[in-house]
């Protein structure tokens, strides 16, 4: 079947999903007072703080947990999330940069032909499932990957990959080593991306217009 | 010959008799329901009619009906949740008793637990209605149910998920004859309506819209060519669409309008002189 070097397509990350712990519990209310760029929301117990230089929102919790969306690669969740947690000691806290974990990417590919959905949901059945009344894409989910395709009849898919959280509780306490241990599916779910794009090129070209 | 007499587990036919008699002459249990609750095999105290079964005050002394059936009284009341709904928008018993079903089987595999019972009726009655060939669009379900329409969606994948079953694509003709007989339109309007949706789908002029929203343009089409003519705000309530919805899927089905039509209809107004949104 048609590979995918055949004709280029361009996977763009648009968002990269990481948590991260600080291992200390933090007082939001300190945070939102002092912290720059910060948006505090008191009814649920959180308070976002945006940063400028990698485009990151992060979400932090007073027990220490944080969630750092926004990045556009892996790399850039990295740094914004140290980053984080550098500004977070700089208020006074004893941040422990620990656990640092690549949770979700979000990709987009155009597919340079348009769809049509009825006919793929037909020839996909289990993996596929159509409800236009609900949404207008086609949701395709490969279990082996973890990651759910979103087909849209224009030909744009959008995929997420999961990354299931893994009970690696033997975290070392060092908050300047990002140890490759600690994101061991970094490397794999940028190519689980691209290998569920290739998975999928061959139905889609076949229910293509 | 293995059986010369059966046991009758219907309704017990005196019961209808009377309405309100003193009397209660139902010689049995009520109706077993043997696919649905565990046997209805609970015994029943008759009203008293002696001086003994009164107590000071003049109520009965053995209080009656209060434990039909212990367990599955949260099914009973799935069940009676679904037949009015049904009823409300008049569906036929056999699609009442696939939702029951259904719902007894979700309600077994205990997976959606956590999830309100009145909208995995609702949304049993959405997959129930789709295997029977009648779909009824999820706005529908949600004028008869208090749910959401986000959530009876919401649990409607959720049972597939865990029934493992999978239900057939809508198509554009599932709801013609529905909506049609809603706005009063004669048979050649539906008709019309009916091959114009069809066409627009096999020539993909409509990709990504809803079949709703097709139908809903379609019939807006047959009827503004007949004599018949019904405004888009019309046509939007009854299916559920917004106008603009209606003028957008419209839109992309005008400028093939000649060749959607029938090739036997007559028109009242011509296709050139259809109004252009």
């Amino acid at each position: 079947m048609d590979a995918d070097s055949d004709v280029a397509l361009d996977i763009l990350i648009t968002n990269v999903v990481c948590v991260f712990r600080t291992r200390c519990h933090l007082n939001l209310r300190k945070i939102a007072l002092e912290g720059a760029n910060v948006i505090y929301k008191r009814d649920v117990g959180k308070v976002l703080m945006k940063l400028r230089k990698p485009r990151i929102t992060a979400t932090i919790w007073s027990s220490g947990k944080v969630i750092c969306t926004g990045a556009t690669s892996e790399e850039e969740a990295k740094f914004g999330a140290r980053r984080l947690a550098r500004s977070l000691q700089k208020l006074g806290f004893q941040v422990i940069f620990t656990d640092f974990k690549v949770v979700n990417v979000l990709a987009v590919c155009n597919m340079p032909f348009e769809i049509r959905l009825p006919e793929f949901t037909k020839n996909n059945r289990p993996h596929a499932s159509y409800e236009p009344e609900l949404h207008p894409a086609v949701c395709y989910r490969i279990k082996t990957l973890r990651a759910t395709l979103q087909i849209f009849s224009t030909g744009s898919i959008t995929v997420t990959d999961h990354v299931r959280q893994l009970s690696d509780a033997s975290a070392r306490e060092n908050n300047h080593l990002l140890d490759s241990r600690f994101c061991p599916k970094t490397g794999p779910n940028v190519k689980a991306v691209a290998s569920a794009v290739e998975q999928i090129y061959p139905f889609v070209f076949e229910s293509r217009k | 010959m293995c059986r010369d007499r059966v046991i009758d587990v219907g309704s017990e036919w005196r019961t209808f008799s009377n309405d309100k008699a003193t009397k209660d002459p139902s010689r049995v249990g009520d109706t077993q329901n043997p696919l649905l609750s565990d046997g209805d095999l609970s015994t029943m105290i008759g009203k008293g009619t002696g001086a003994a079964s009164f107590d000071e005050f003049g109520n009965s002394k053995y209080q009656n009906r209060r434990t039909m059936s212990s367990s599955d009284r949260a099914m009973m009341n799935a069940f009676k949740e679904i037949t009015n709904m049904a009823d409300r928008i008049n569906l036929p018993r056999n699609i009442v008793d696939r939702t029951n079903n259904l719902f007894k089987q979700v309600y077994e595999q205990k997976s959606l637990k956590g999830r309100s019972n009145d909208a995995i009726a609702s949304a049993c009655l959405y997959i129930a209605c789709r295997q029977e060939g009648v779909p009824r669009t999820f706005k529908e379900i949600c004028a008869v149910s208090r749910i959401s329409k986000k959530e009876i969606g919401r649990c409607f994948k959720l049972i597939l998920k865990a029934l493992e079953t999978s239900v057939d694509l809508i198509t554009t003709g599932d709801f013609m004859s529905r909506f049609c007989s809603n706005l009063g339109l004669p048979k050649q309007v539906q008709m019309a309506a009916t091959h114009i949706a069809r066409k627009a789908v096999e020539l993909d002029l409509v990709p990504g819209r809803s079949p709703i929203s097709v139908a809903a343009a379609a019939i807006y089409m047959a009827s503004q060519a007949s004599a018949e003519k019904r405004t888009q705000k019309e046509i939007g309530d009854i299916a559920g669409v917004a106008d603009v919805t209606i003028r957008q899927s419209y839109r992309l089905i005008y400028p093939r309008a000649p060749d959607l039509f029938p090739a036997d209809f007559k028109f009242d107004t011509p296709v050139d002189k259809l109004p252009q949104l």
